[in-house]
């Protein structure tokens, strides 16, 4: 830990870091566009300067330099003397915010960023109010670059954050500058579009509205949205994320920054993998099936109802023939209050995980690149809480299969009476599969959307998608990270670990805190999960 | 109109298309290798290489150039874009470039200009429908001891008159340099300058003016 003052004040800081770095993470609110702490410096927007103490170059004695220095290229030093309060400075924040909107088109009624656009944030609080440019504002055209994303070079600062990216974070090189001075833009090869498994990103980091996502575009005003906490469960990796979300519906998807997992990033397919969460196809009551009668319970009957079925299978045929198919989608919390209710009715009932989905190869960013030059990858292991499903089935004990052996069991007869959980965004069930759905004599399937379990189901329960609950999922690396709810679920359904935790024999309220501290004594390295750090409110 | 965006999904340039860039033509580019830690840094000769060559820099040179020098086709187009001196579009075999700057203007610079516009009938910028002339203006052409000035191709001609302006245009020799023109660069060691020097030779390809020219007038 450096100690280095700023503006009079003594700070601690990490060591290591620029001098800008170090005055946000202190609460300084210092303007700056092209400095992002997860790409390399350029020092080009001239928004971050500082006044910084130097020793004379004949006396030496120590005496504010002269010149203004660029806090994001300067590192710190112990005793470093640094202050922004200075007319100076200021001067110098107001002539950059007036040179950036010289050219500006300020459409901001129309705009996508306006309400999170560092544009607006910074000619608030460091520009000011009129501008002096009197000739003909020039206009640089909007452009597609990409499926997925469009470039209003009108709107941009030249900061160059994207086009870092994809030079260092994504290493698809697509994006660049083309023509210089006041005719400077950014662009993209005709016919080569911004197109990686990685491009949504360049939209995030982009501090104005020049980068734009078609998925969103036009969409919302982003001060609608509510934010809501989560983790990606596009795949095993777990990034952290945040769901902006209004009226019970997602538009967006944003990473949420984690140094342990994910830094600054997320991929596409997470980002815009969301759909499912609104299709219309989506099992949204619960159902129970008699022969050929059908009928919908009331969710507060539902326990006693499954209870009573578990325990009449249980007296008649013994507790070996059942099992619980816990899914690789299933929070933790909700896997162990349904093997708690398993082990609860039939002590010697078996547990067993869903099959895994598995698509094409894990993928590393920048490609080619290995060790410490990895700066993101993506997992072949398209399902969150693999990690966190084994380590249960581990930790409880008793009788574990595999998929395989469950199928196969079934097969011969072995398994009679199964709860099968779903929750895959993708059809699950394969074909050979299906044919064993027929042979229970007592079926539950949990389930997201239709398919040959659902259809033979006894009981059939509606399962939530990701956003609409709460829990916790181990990622590859072993790492228990937390989620919360943002959106609650379809009408007539309700959240997974609510009816689970009723089913369990609790009463109340459903918490993932709270089941986490009942895990504590049988599964105590689920119990404990890891939060991301929150970043200083002045960091974009 | 305006909420019109240009579409850059649309390639320019077409997939089976026949190269532009001979073999030749890559292999002087190829030759620049050794003298640099990267293949990244032998951008700008190829660009000198190629536009000497072919005249212009076209989208599908830039995608070959990247070819060869195996980095991204858009940080070719960074490059070319950043310099006025490389054309992206077929230029006149004689350019133009007049000087802006105050001094060349305090001499008649725009009288210049204007006669050069009326006589070739074009604008800056633009090239005559024969494709012999193009013209361009410069912030300065470092002759202001002998203002106005005008550059044709290569060539330097100073104090210009505004009559001199037809004859110059017909002049056959005006684009040709008294001094001797160099290879692009100092030959890194004497088997590769024999051999960049022969390349250069047999292919009849053009070579221009460089800093090695500047080092031997010194």
């Amino acid at each position: 830990m450096a100690k280095i003052i700023i503006d009079n004040q003594e700070i601690e800081c990490r060591d290591g870091v620029s001098a800008l770095q170090a005055a946000v993470e202190a609460g300084w609110d210092v303007p700056h566009y092209c400095y992002h702490p997860g790409l390399s410096v350029v020092a080009s927007c001239r928004l971050c300067l500082m006044e910084m103490k130097m020793p004379h170059p004949q006396t030496k004695e120590m005496g504010w330099a002269p010149k203004l220095m660029p806090s994001c290229q300067t590192p710190v030093r112990e005793g470093m003397e640094i202050r922004f309060n200075t007319d100076k400075v200021k001067t110098n924040q107001e002539n950059c915010m007036e040179f950036f909107l010289l050219n500006h088109p300020l459409d901001c009624p129309v705009c996508d960023q306006a309400g999170e656009c560092h544009l607006q944030d910074y000619s608030y609080k460091f520009g000011k109010a009129e501008s002096r440019m009197v000739d003909q504002k020039l206009k640089t055209p909007k452009k597609d670059i990409g499926p997925r994303t469009l470039l209003y070079s009108d709107r941009c600062v030249m900061c160059t954050r994207c086009v870092r990216f994809t030079d260092e974070i994504s290493g698809s090189h697509e994006l660049t500058l083309v023509n210089r001075g006041s005719r400077l833009e950014i662009d993209v090869f005709p016919g080569l579009p911004l197109d990686n498994p990685m491009q949504g990103n360049v939209v995030d980091i982009c501090p104005v509205g020049c980068l734009l996502d078609k998925d969103f575009l036009f969409k919302r005003r982003v001060w609608e949205l509510k934010r809501g906490e989560s983790v990606c469960p596009g795949c095993a990796r777990g990034c952290s994320i945040s769901i902006d979300h209004v009226d019970e519906k997602v538009y967006r998807l944003k990473p949420r920054f984690n140094p342990e997992v994910n830094d600054w990033w997320m991929c596409d397919e997470g980002r815009f993998g969301y759909d499912y969460i609104h299709d219309k196809k989506r099992i949204s009551s619960p159902l129970v099936r008699r022969g050929l009668e059908q009928t919908t319970p009331n969710w507060e009957d539902v326990p006693a109802v499954l209870r009573y079925r578990f325990e009449q299978f249980v007296s008649e045929q013994g507790g070996a023939k059942v099992v619980a198919v816990l899914s690789p989608f299933m929070a933790n919390e909700e896997a162990w209050l349904l093997a708690k209710f398993i082990r609860d009715v039939a002590p010697e009932a078996s547990l067993a995980m869903g099959p895994v989905p598995y698509e094409g190869e894990d993928q590393s960013f920048p490609a080619k690149a290995s060790g410490d030059d990895v700066k993101f990858t993506i997992l072949k292991e398209k399902a969150p809480n693999r990690k966190g499903i084994e380590s249960l089935l581990e930790s409880l004990g008793g009788s574990v299969l595999t998929y395989e052996q469950f199928i196969e069991k079934t097969g011969a007869g072995d398994i009679t009476a199964a709860w099968v959980v779903g929750g895959y965004p993708k059809p699950w069930v394969e074909k050979d599969v299906a044919k064993i759905a027929s042979k229970f004599e007592l079926l539950v399937a949990q389930d997201i959307f239709e398919n040959e379990f659902t259809a033979k189901a006894d009981i059939v329960l509606p399962a939530c998608a990701w956003a609409e609950r709460e829990g916790s999922f181990t990622n590859a690396d072993g790492l228990t990270q937390p989620f919360q709810w943002a959106i609650v679920p379809p009408d007539g359904a309700r959240r997974d670990g609510q009816y689970l935790f009723e089913i369990a024999g609790e009463t109340g309220l459903f918490s993932a805190a709270r089941v986490r501290e009942m895990m504590a004594k049988t599964v105590p390295n689920l119990s404990k999960v890891h939060e991301s750090p929150a970043r200083p409110v002045h960091a974009h | 109109m305006s909420w019109k965006a240009i579409d850059r999904n649309q390639p320019v340039v077409e997939k089976d298309a026949a190269p532009v860039l001979s073999d030749a033509v890559r292999d002087k580019i190829r030759s620049f290798f050794p003298r640099y830690e990267t293949k990244r840094a032998v951008l700008l000769p190829a660009l000198h290489i190629v536009q000497n060559t072919l005249g212009y820099i076209s989208w599908q040179a830039m995608t070959e150039i990247a070819e060869v020098l195996e980095i991204h086709p858009s940080d070719v187009m960074n490059t070319t874009s950043f310099y006025t001196h490389f054309w992206t579009h077929p230029k006149g075999e004689k350019v133009l470039t007049v000087c802006r700057s105050i001094s060349c203007e305090a001499m008649g610079g725009a009288k210049m200009l204007d006669t050069i516009k009326k006589e070739l009938g074009i604008d800056e910028h633009g090239t005559t429908k024969d494709g012999r002339y193009s013209l361009v203006t410069e912030e300065c052409l470092a002759g202001c001891d002998h203002a106005p000035c005008l550059l044709i191709n290569e060539k330097m001609h100073k104090c210009v008159k505004a009559e001199d302006i037809p004859a110059l245009l017909v002049d056959v020799d005006n684009d040709k340099l008294s001094m001797e023109r160099s290879d692009l660069f100092d030959p890194p060691s004497e088997e590769k300058g024999k051999q960049a020097a022969s390349v250069g030779q047999d292919s009849a390809i053009g070579a221009t003016s460089d800093v090695s020219e500047m080092r031997e007038a010194e």
